[in-house]
């Protein structure tokens, strides 16, 4: 007897549909599982022997071969032995095989029976949806995060009698909304703890450089914030999440995807934009993903947020390197000898540093650096990461009693720019396939930012005075027309190329100042 | 040049003085030793070699002697870029040829240039290698203010005031003399490469020593000195009140050339050295022009351009500025230096930021440290 199930296995942020076939002939007694499987669904062999037998079902004694199609996709994870067990009691002639062509199935299972939940819930729910399934049948723990999928029938089961009575045309089981599952990162901050970080009103002074995260938010620029330490360049990243528009459904489905998809804790469909900030002893792979078959990075878990690189000097190198691909196309390829993926990564960038190593340059006379000293902290900031700085927010030492300063805007109030400013994008940029100025590429430039004679000459006096490279030109444009979007001025005028100009990051950081 | 003056330059400096330059580079280590007593090394400098090996070379003695003995001028390689040039040829600069000068140069940047370049009336510009932005800007602004108006900056290559000056002086385009404190091969830093090379370009690299003689502690106490000598005029930028620090000025008194300084701000450790010099008689100097009527006072040496010309040739101020600019530049050079003082000070949020960029641009401020903005002209 032949009987045939459809089940999901995930490789990296991918989901493939994967059709499970069982064939069940006379024979010496064995259990064959073909098609590219990896450990944990050959040792599926066992789990499903227990559970069949003691949900009170007959282990077929025969000789049994199941293949998991297409033959060429590697298959991982525990999440197909529900889909496994069932085609057996199928082929077996113990369960009526029609339905199982209309309900996909996903769910590990307990010796006794029992259906656990493997990680990526909603992704397969995601897939199954698009793959034309009508149901989908899971563990009720991860039930409720199936059912953030518009157009897809949900069914928990709790065991596998529970699903047999679900194919038999049978309803299925309530979902639990509790039972946390142990991971090994659900240490993450969760999307919603972005609110959390506290309100821009919190800081004191420092309305220079508040302006300009308001500027970096609205356009999403990469921004580096400078300035001697105790000043509150953490602080004042860490509100940037505050001030961010909630996600689009879009951008919703696509965050809280990736966050099922490492075994983070999913009960509604992400609102607010992610806020990762890894600290700075973070390897290449950690932060670009690589480091084992489908694991994600940092990059990709900021992927229509924010990631906060603090202290940037202090990461290595190679790390910084890694970074270069990522922020050029918000997309990183992952290629390893047995898989490769591509992951989405459009972040906006924050980083902070000091101004020097001890971090005193220019506040007053405390600073000690030697001239090495500064070339070497300059050599760890400079290349491919300054070159995708946008704007730089220098904070100052509070020498006038700042603290008593009042706050230039609360987080209420900034978002409110943002988010009109952010419309007026979306607006202009409708039909170019972005929708924020820093995504602009040099033909959009051309076409949206148009400059009158006065602020010509400006950008060529900056040039001339090599304050400006080519792609520096580009990224002044880009930050610009954010000034202009946030003071709704349809045309980039003189002042706010001037101000664009002045927070450009200084030439001196990338080394290249001779004195 | 006539034919002549090139085939005797081509001669580069004779073998007498390319052994002298040999066996200082010999006696690196005990020079070294010595060079912890200034005074005591301009002293040892102005012995003749014999003397010399009698009062450091030591146990080494006897076999430093035989060497020097052997000593052969044929058998260095000459580099076609360096030439040498000593105190018995013509071209030679005249300030060079006191008690303890060097007897003879490596010249990368040629000998006919380094003649016309001292030729010149030159200031020499020195100062802290750990300045503060202030120092910096001060340094290369007074450096393209001279320069300018046709008077050689001369100084190191080190960091801080001396780089800064340099740079000041190339902005200016004219040629500059950078005296190195090892051999002009491996003394320089591979920071500061590019401005070595420019400096080859448009002015002159010395150095008293062999291209491939490691620069020592001695060595640049040694540089200090040549200098110091070159110009007639050391204007000390800033300077701690430390030894190091006071190094350059005491050398300078020591040689019997006038020195000037830079004032700096009475709670800054960095202008205690300074303003104790102008305490104790230097002159005191604001800018270019304060130089250079220092320079005709001394020398009766008349520059090139005048020095109201001279400074207006450094710095491309537009004929007037608009009242706002006129405003920030001015709450600039009182201390507000960054957006956000500027605002407090009373200036509109919304000028702040495109007035610093347009005075940025005009060439009148330029940035410091930690988002400061430094006025790049003195007052008039």
């Amino acid at each position: 007897m032949l009987a045939r199930a459809h089940a999901f296995t995930i490789d990296g942020l991918h989901t493939r549909h994967v059709s499970v076939e069982v064939d069940v002939r006379p024979g010496l007694p064995g259990f064959t599982i073909v098609g590219l499987a990896d450990a944990a669904v050959r040792e599926a062999r066992e789990r499903i022997t227990a559970a069949i037998l003691n949900s009170g079902y007959e282990f077929p004694a025969r000789r049994i071969t199941a293949n998991l199609a297409p033959g060429d996709v590697r298959k991982a994870g525990s999440g197909l032995d529900l889909a496994l067990a069932c085609a057996v009691l199928a082929a077996a002639g113990q369960l009526p095989a029609a339905e199982l062509e209309r309900i996909a199935l996903f769910g590990e299972l307990a010796l006794d029976g029992t259906v656990r939940a493997p990680r990526g819930a909603l992704a397969v729910a995601h897939a199954a949806q698009r793959a034309g399934m009508h149901a989908l049948a899971l563990a009720p723990t991860c039930a409720h995060e199936a059912r953030l999928i518009d157009g897809l029938q949900v069914s928990p089961v709790t065991s596998l009698k529970s699903a047999v009575r679900v194919l038999s045309g049978g309803a299925g089981d309530e979902p639990t909304a509790t039972g946390a599952r142990a991971r090994s990162r659900t240490v993450h901050e969760s999307a919603g703890a972005a609110a959390a970080a506290g309100d821009l009103s919190e800081v004191r002074g420092q309305h220079h450089a508040v302006k300009a995260i308001v500027i970096a938010a609205a356009g999403a620029h990469n921004a580096l914030l400078s300035g001697p330490p105790g000043t509150g360049k953490t602080m004042l990243a860490q509100r940037v999440a505050s001030i961010l528009p909630p996600l689009s459904s879009a951008e919703a489905v696509e965050v809280t995807r990736i966050h099922s998809l490492i075994g983070e804790r999913v009960d509604a469909l992400a609102r607010a934009r992610p806020f990762r900030a890894p600290h700075h002893s973070i390897t290449a792979a950690g932060l670009v993903g690589g480091a084992s078959q489908g694991s994600v990075g940092e990059v990709v878990l900021a992927h229509n947020g924010v990631l906060f690189l603090d202290e940037l000097s202090e990461f290595s190198r190679a790390t910084l390197e890694a970074l270069r691909q990522p922020l050029e196309d918000g997309r990183v390829a992952i290629v390893r000898a047995r898989h490769s993926a591509v992951y989405p990564t459009r972040f906006m960038m924050l980083a902070a540093t000091n101004p020097c190593p001890c971090g005193f340059a220019g506040d007053g006379d405390h600073c000690r650096c030697s001239g090495a000293d500064m070339t070497r902290h300059r050599r760890r900031l400079s290349g491919p990461l300054l070159d995708r700085i946008d704007l730089l927010a220098t904070l100052e030492r509070d020498t006038n009693g700042d603290l008593r300063t009042p706050a230039l805007m609360s987080s209420a109030q900034a978002g409110e720019q943002v988010r009109s400013a952010r419309e007026r994008q979306a607006a202009r940029l409708a039909g170019e396939g972005v929708t924020l100025n820093a995504h602009m590429d040099v033909r959009m430039l051309q076409r949206h930012v148009r400059l009158d004679e006065r602020s010509q000459e400006m950008l060529r006096a900056a040039s001339r005075r090599g304050l400006l490279s080519a792609r520096g030109e580009h990224r002044v444009l880009r930050v610009a027309r954010t000034i202009a979007d946030l003071d709704d001025s349809a045309r980039v005028r003189q002042c706010d190329l001037g101000a664009a100009l002045a927070l450009r990051p200084e030439p001196s950081l990338a080394g290249n100042r001779v004195a | 040049m006539s034919a002549g003056d090139e085939s005797k330059q081509e001669r580069g400096a004779c073998g007498v003085c390319l052994r002298r330059s040999w066996l200082l580079s010999a006696l690196g280590g005990p020079l070294d030793y010595c060079a912890r007593d200034r005074s005591r090394l301009l002293e040892l400098l102005a012995l003749s070699d014999e003397q010399l090996l009698a009062a450091v070379a030591g146990r080494r003695k006897a076999e430093l002697e035989a060497a020097y003995a052997r000593f052969d001028a044929a058998e260095l390689e000459r580099e076609a870029r360096e030439q040498t040039i000593c105190r018995h040829r013509r071209g030679y600069p005249h300030a060079l040829h006191g008690r303890s000068s060097p007897h003879m140069l490596t010249v990368r940047g040629g000998a006919g240039r380094l003649a016309k370049l001292t030729a010149a009336p030159a200031v020499a510009i020195l100062g802290s290698a750990v300045p503060s932005d202030y120092g910096r800007e001060t340094a290369r602004s007074l450096a393209r203010g001279l320069a300018a108006s046709g008077v050689t900056v001369v100084t190191a290559l080190s960091d801080g005031i001396a780089a800064a000056a340099q740079a000041g002086a190339l902005e200016a385009g004219a040629g500059s003399i950078a005296v190195l404190s090892g051999g002009l091969d491996v003394s320089c830093p591979p920071r500061r490469r590019p401005l070595y090379e420019r400096i080859g370009r448009d002015g002159c690299l010395v150095s008293e020593l062999p291209l491939d003689c490691a620069g020592r502690r001695w060595g640049q106490r040694a540089s200090e000195r040549i200098i110091v000598e070159l110009a007639p005029v050391s204007v000390i930028v800033e300077a701690e009140q430390t030894p190091r620090g006071m190094a350059a000025a005491s050398t300078a008194r020591e040689l019997g050339r006038p020195v000037a300084a830079i004032p700096g701000r009475v709670t800054s450790a960095l202008s205690r050295g300074t303003n104790a010099l102008l305490m104790d008689g230097a002159s005191l100097v604001r800018g270019p022009r304060d130089v250079l009527e220092l320079l005709f006072e001394l020398s009766g040496a008349r520059p090139k351009a005048g020095p109201t010309e001279a400074v207006a040739a450094g710095a491309v101020r537009p004929t007037r500025l608009r009242p706002t600019l006129e405003r920030v530049l001015e709450r600039v050079s009182a201390g507000y230096d960054t957006p956000d003082k500027l605002t407090r000070a009373g200036v509109d949020v919304r000028q702040v930021l495109p007035a610093l960029t347009e005075l940025e641009l005009a060439g009148l401020l330029s940035r410091g440290d930690g988002g400061r903005y430094l006025p790049r002209e003195p007052l008039d």
